[in-house]
């Protein structure tokens, strides 16, 4: 038990630690296993670091446990680089309340809301413009709010209200939204625009990629959106279409105080004004909801919007009881 | 008898292995005159364990394992050509360990998955990449080769070298309160018996 056993001692582990990785190893050959047992039976020496290897590889396995809610595995999720939060992870106030096993921190990685996450919120007719620590930025339309939450190694935004146009700027770290249960993970620099619906929600990509993952226990719903796809999600499923450059525009007019119609619904219309208004719109007529209108109106200015639609079709606008505005079908 | 060989494999897995960080540490007691290596007598203290065939009666796997480490350290001393005073000295004045608690089952808590997670990111880029997709997204090698556009045999090596730097990383961290406590004098005659 001199010097040199050292090296007799790392040959034997690293002879170990091969057979754990191989067997491991879905493919491995029956005739592997049997060169293995024969290995193994050679000595106790063997045996006992065959033991050690194998335990500590089975140990690691807690490591899924790291693994954040999204489908595409990230090589580099564990980078030093990319994982502020370990360092920090002692000391957060949410790392002491996670839970004592992995298999629990596997189910709080999304729940979990402690101390280190931000809310940022509009008011109804609000906008506003967040720039994060890692150069992305989140425009938030009317009525919406975010939580971000750089966790773990992966910057999380959940989607709570309304709507948002995300701009991730590129880096190690997974970017993520999260909206309707769904995880929308940004594939490099991306801007996409969430919006959610009264069971879902809707997302357009308007540069970059990003992979969608409906429902977080099936995969197979997941879904790849490119640049140029607005998809909806609800709770009748999943369904993507190609858009247009306009198209993606005039969805996002709200970035400069507008709504843009181009042949929607005044029913449609209406909605998307009171979004924007506490003063409301109501259309007492179900006869005219289906008009359909063009145009581009300022999103606080309700009533050239109904000026607008008074002169163009046969409506009328009156006071309600309640203040709204009243829309009904003239003459 | 295979099912007696898993049998004294899983015991060894559950009392023995788990004492590591303490068996080390109780090791270099005996090693202060650098002439041998604690991990030796660790490594060794193992495969004698792992021999036991009357593993079923050892009441106290702490104590037998400390005894076990001892008698290592005993024998590694008859084989020096030299003796060192300080060896010999050493080997008076340290009482092996009773009464130790028994090996608890490791604690799976947030330090030892910061542990882990510690441990993968302090591998070298590429064999923390492939490690990463191994054990943390459960990838196999061939999946793991065809993503990071490397040989099967190269992900297994990367493997090896991530397992073995692991391992090795366990095995000195206790995740327990250690159970070689240095000050509890040595009470019990059979243990002085084993050897000498």
């Amino acid at each position: 038990m001199e010097r040199e056993t050292g090296s007799r001692r790392e040959a034997v582990r690293q002879a170990a630690a091969l057979w754990v990785v191989q067997l491991d190893d879905p493919s491995c050959s029956d005739a592997d296993r049997a060169a293995f047992e024969a290995w193994r039976g050679e000595s106790f020496e063997h045996e006992a670091a065959y033991e050690r290897e194998a335990v500590a590889w089975a140990r690691l396995d807690r490591a899924r446990a790291l693994r954040p809610g999204l489908q595409r595995p990230d090589a580099d999720l564990l980078a030093p680089a990319g994982r502020p939060r370990l360092p920090a992870l002692a000391r957060s106030p949410w790392a002491r309340g996670l839970a004592a096993s992995a298999a629990m921190a596997l189910i709080v990685a999304g729940a979990l809301s402690f101390g280190t996450s931000t809310a940022y919120a509009t008011a109804i007719g609000e906008r506003r413009v967040v720039v994060l620590g890692d150069n992305s930025r989140i425009e938030l339309n009317t009525n919406s709010k975010v939580l971000v939450r750089f966790k773990r190694g992966v910057r999380e935004v959940k989607l709570i209200k309304g709507e948002a146009l995300f701009d991730a700027a590129p880096d190690a770290r997974p970017f993520v939204v999260k909206a309707a249960d769904a995880v929308i993970a940004a594939d490099g620099a991306t801007e996409v625009a969430v919006r959610l619906g009264s069971d879902g929600a809707a997302v357009t990509v308007r540069r970059g990629a990003v992979d969608v993952d409906p429902a977080r226990a099936e995969s197979k719903d997941d879904m790849r959106l490119n640049a140029g796809v607005a998809a909806i999600y609800d709770s009748r499923g999943a369904r993507s279409r190609a858009v247009s450059d306009a198209e993606i525009d005039r969805s996002l007019a709200w970035r400069q105080g507008a709504i843009a119609l181009n042949g929607q619904s005044l029913a449609q219309a209406v909605a998307e004004f009171n979004r924007y208004n506490h003063r409301q719109i109501r259309i007492a007529d179900p006869s005219i909801a289906d008009l359909r209108l063009a145009g581009y109106f300022q999103t606080t200015e309700p009533n050239s919007f109904v000026s607008a639609v008074t002169s163009a079709f046969p409506v009328r606008a009156s006071q309600g009881t309640d203040g709204a505005i009243r829309l009904s079908r003239r003459g | 008898m295979a099912q007696d060989d898993e049998d004294r494999r899983a015991w060894f897995r559950r009392e023995i292995l788990p004492l590591e960080p303490d068996l080390l540490a109780y090791a270099r007691r005996f090693c202060r005159d650098g002439q041998t290596d604690p991990e030796d007598l660790v490594h060794e203290t193992f495969a004698r364990a792992i021999a036991c065939k009357t593993w079923s009666e050892i009441g106290n796997p702490a104590a037998f394992a400390t005894r076990v480490l001892r008698n290592c350290a005993l024998d590694a001393l008859r084989r020096r050509k030299v003796l060192t005073i300080t060896a010999v000295a050493d080997f008076d004045r340290i009482d092996p360990i009773d009464e130790a608690p028994g090996a608890q089952s490791i604690v799976e808590s947030r330090e030892e998955l910061r542990a882990l997670a510690d441990a993968i990111a302090e591998l070298p880029t590429q064999c923390r990449r492939v490690f990463t997709l191994r054990k943390v997204y459960n990838l196999s090698p061939d999946e793991i080769a065809g993503r990071l556009g490397l040989s099967v045999s190269t992900v297994e090596k990367h493997l090896v070298k991530g397992l073995r730097y692991c391992s090795e990383k366990l095995g000195r961290r206790s995740e327990r309160k250690s159970k070689v406590d240095e000050r509890r004098s040595w009470s019990g005659r059979r243990d002085h018996d084993a050897k000498r």
